[in-house]
């Protein structure tokens, strides 16, 4: 027996409000996932592309009073952002231009590296959140204590939105105020000001109908392997069928010069399977949210189907828990 | 100290879910500890000390971050959780295992540390689904050593769902019994044990048939037991005197004498059998 064995002794401490408990569903989910080696070296990697669209943004400003860069700036606009409209602006108008280019760069970090890296995140960290739960069911240990079930699954979804806030909005804040101070004058806060907004509105459309989506195949199965397929299934099938879909008239066009396969791009409705793709989808809110939606067709059917995800997601998860403490 | 028995499916473990709000009930209401029930079922929450009877844990987690967390999540803040959780680990006999992760435990470390986890917020009532299983004898008395400490002198009301009568008889007072869902019996254990007549069980030396016909003739009620133990129906304590004049006239030797009870086990298969009989 160790000698400072005092028995048991009553506690009669102050206790925190009941609301707050989910913070240590979180705290706690965090730190399980924290202790693995590889997931703070894949966090340390995904902050890695900031490098480019930060050179970018110093290749923009510095382009009004550098000719050698301006013509750099005029080749990355019109070749790899595929916008020559706005590379004419840039070189005529660089204030008018600022806000769409900071933004266009911003938004690429969002939608290639970022979106990638927080679609192998979550594939890693998600399936185990509730599957573990589930086989070792410790989903009686959590409800045995004042927490219903929407605060257990968002204590469960902040793990998530901790992890891929780490990876995507703080990477793409710290981009934007390094762009300022990379920048000649502060003055282009004037004309960029509103881009953490929508740095911030990208984040949260992005986040949360994933995090739900994730949090809703790993409460499907007790083996986490197969929320872990499942996620990656819908992911790539989703980009495969879109292309295979959207780009078969190109490819099967009489053209066979990479301008005839130009010509027919302009033609192709990028709209009509959007829809099949989450990474598409994605891709159009978080445009719109940008100001720099592309295609002409609306927002909303894609605005919807996240809703639907999100809602549809968190309603299976909370059934599959209750429907668990009911055995 | 109230026991919870019956057979399996009898009810026991929907009853203690329902109790804690986790299955919802269709009618019925009721209190715990003067919290309405099923309205307040998060209050109620609160202030139990719960040990389910399956083997859950929380993977990744080590010994005693799994009852700091529990802790934490009934509301005790981040230091004082440890300092906490570390006291009821010390109270509970789990030493330097506490460190070690969870899924290594063996069953019996397991079930201490579900029962340190339930008293780590030091509620006034607990709620124990088969405590004492993948328990060795050792381990087992310890843990209903330390029960009946928590019920007699802390004070806690404890509600212990078991198979084990043994584990009913040595630390509860009361006794409910459930069978196909509902209560059949409800008593102390004092009054169920009591015979319905004053009764004298007796165990002798030798052949009792002259003993036994002896009290016959004397008016007595007598049951011969399989070990060969007799119950004379009908006799208070204060009249053993006639039991010993008999055995001397029929040269009969009583090896022991005792006021006869009801064994816990011969009330449970009663109760079950009626209820599977109905």
């Amino acid at each position: 027996m160790p000698i400072h064995d005092l028995g048991y002794r009553p506690w009669n401490g102050y206790r925190t409000a009941p609301l707050l408990r989910p913070i240590f569903v979180a705290k706690s989910g965090i730190s399980l996932v924290w202790r693995r080696r590889w997931l703070r070296l894949m966090l340390m990697l995904s902050w890695i592309p900031i490098i480019f669209p930060a050179m970018g943004i110093f290749a923009f400003e510095y382009s009004s009073s550098d000719p050698e860069m301006k013509g750099f700036v005029t080749q990355l606009i019109s070749g790899p952002m595929r916008r020559p409209d706005l590379a004419y602006v840039a070189m005529t108008d660089p204030d008018a231009a600022r806000h769409e280019v900071w933004s266009t760069l911003i938004l690429t970090f969002f939608r290639y590296p970022q979106l990638c890296a927080m679609v192998l995140l979550v594939g890693l960290i998600a399936p185990m959140l509730i599957s573990y739960d589930l086989r070792s069911k410790a989903y009686l240990l959590y409800f045995s204590r004042p927490l219903r079930p929407m605060e257990y699954i968002a204590g469960k979804a902040a793990v998530l939105c901790f992890f891929l806030t780490a990876t995507i909005t703080f990477p793409a804040l710290i981009l934007y105020f390094l762009g300022i101070l990379l920048s000649p004058s502060l003055s282009v806060v004037v004309d960029t000001w509103d881009i953490p907004l929508r740095i911030m509105a990208a984040t949260l459309v992005l986040v949360i109908p994933t995090t739900s989506l994730a949090l809703c195949y790993s409460s499907l199965t007790s083996e986490s392997r197969y929320a872990t397929i499942s996620w990656f299934a819908t992911w790539i099938l989703g980009i495969v069928a879109y292309q295979i879909l959207t780009f078969m008239r190109v490819l099967s066009g009489p053209g066979r010069g990479r301008r005839a396969r130009a010509l027919a791009e302009t033609s192709i409705d990028f709209d009509r399977y959007r829809l099949l793709s989450p990474y598409h989808t994605l891709g159009k809110v978080e445009s719109w949210c940008f100001g720099l939606d592309p295609t002409p067709g609306s927002v909303w059917p894609a605005f919807l189907v996240l809703l639907v995800i999100t809602f549809g997601g968190i309603w299976i998860v909370r059934r599959r828990i209750l429907a668990r403490l009911s055995v | 100290m109230t026991g919870l028995l019956g057979p399996n499916g009898s009810g026991k473990s929907t009853l203690i879910k329902s109790l804690l709000g986790l299955v919802k009930t269709q009618q019925g209401r009721g209190s715990v500890l003067g919290i309405p029930w099923p309205e307040q079922d998060r209050a109620i929450r609160d202030l139990v000390g719960y040990l389910p009877e399956d083997d859950c844990y929380i993977a990744g987690l080590n010994g005693i971050e799994s009852v700091a967390f529990m802790a934490n999540l009934s509301g005790l803040p981040g230091t004082e959780g440890l300092r906490r959780a570390h006291e009821v680990c010390d109270f509970c006999d789990i030493s330097e295992e506490r460190y070690r992760p969870v899924e290594s435990y063996s069953t019996g470390m397991r079930q201490k540390l579900k029962f340190a986890q339930a008293l780590v917020h030091d509620p006034p009532f607990l709620i124990l689904d088969e405590p004492t299983t993948g328990l060795d004898p050792n381990q087992r008395e310890a843990m209903l050593s330390r029960i009946r400490t928590l019920s007699a002198k802390l004070g806690k009301s404890v509600l212990l769902s078991t198979h084990i009568l043994h584990d009913v008889r040595s630390v509860c007072d009361q006794v409910i019994m459930l069978v196909d869902g509902s209560v059949k019996i409800i008593d102390t254990l004092d009054n169920l044990s009591r015979p319905s007549e004053p009764t004298i069980h007796l165990s002798l030396m030798g052949d009792p048939t002259d003993f036994i016909e002896r009290l016959r003739n004397d008016g007595f009620s007598i049951n011969q037991e399989i070990d060969g133990s007799l119950k004379v129906v009908g006799v208070h304590l204060d009249q053993t005197t006639q039991l010993w004049t008999a055995a001397a006239a029929t040269d009969t030797r009583i090896r022991r004498m005792e006021p006869a009870r009801n064994a816990l086990e011969q009330i449970f298969f009663d109760a079950a059998s009626k209820g599977k009989v109905k």
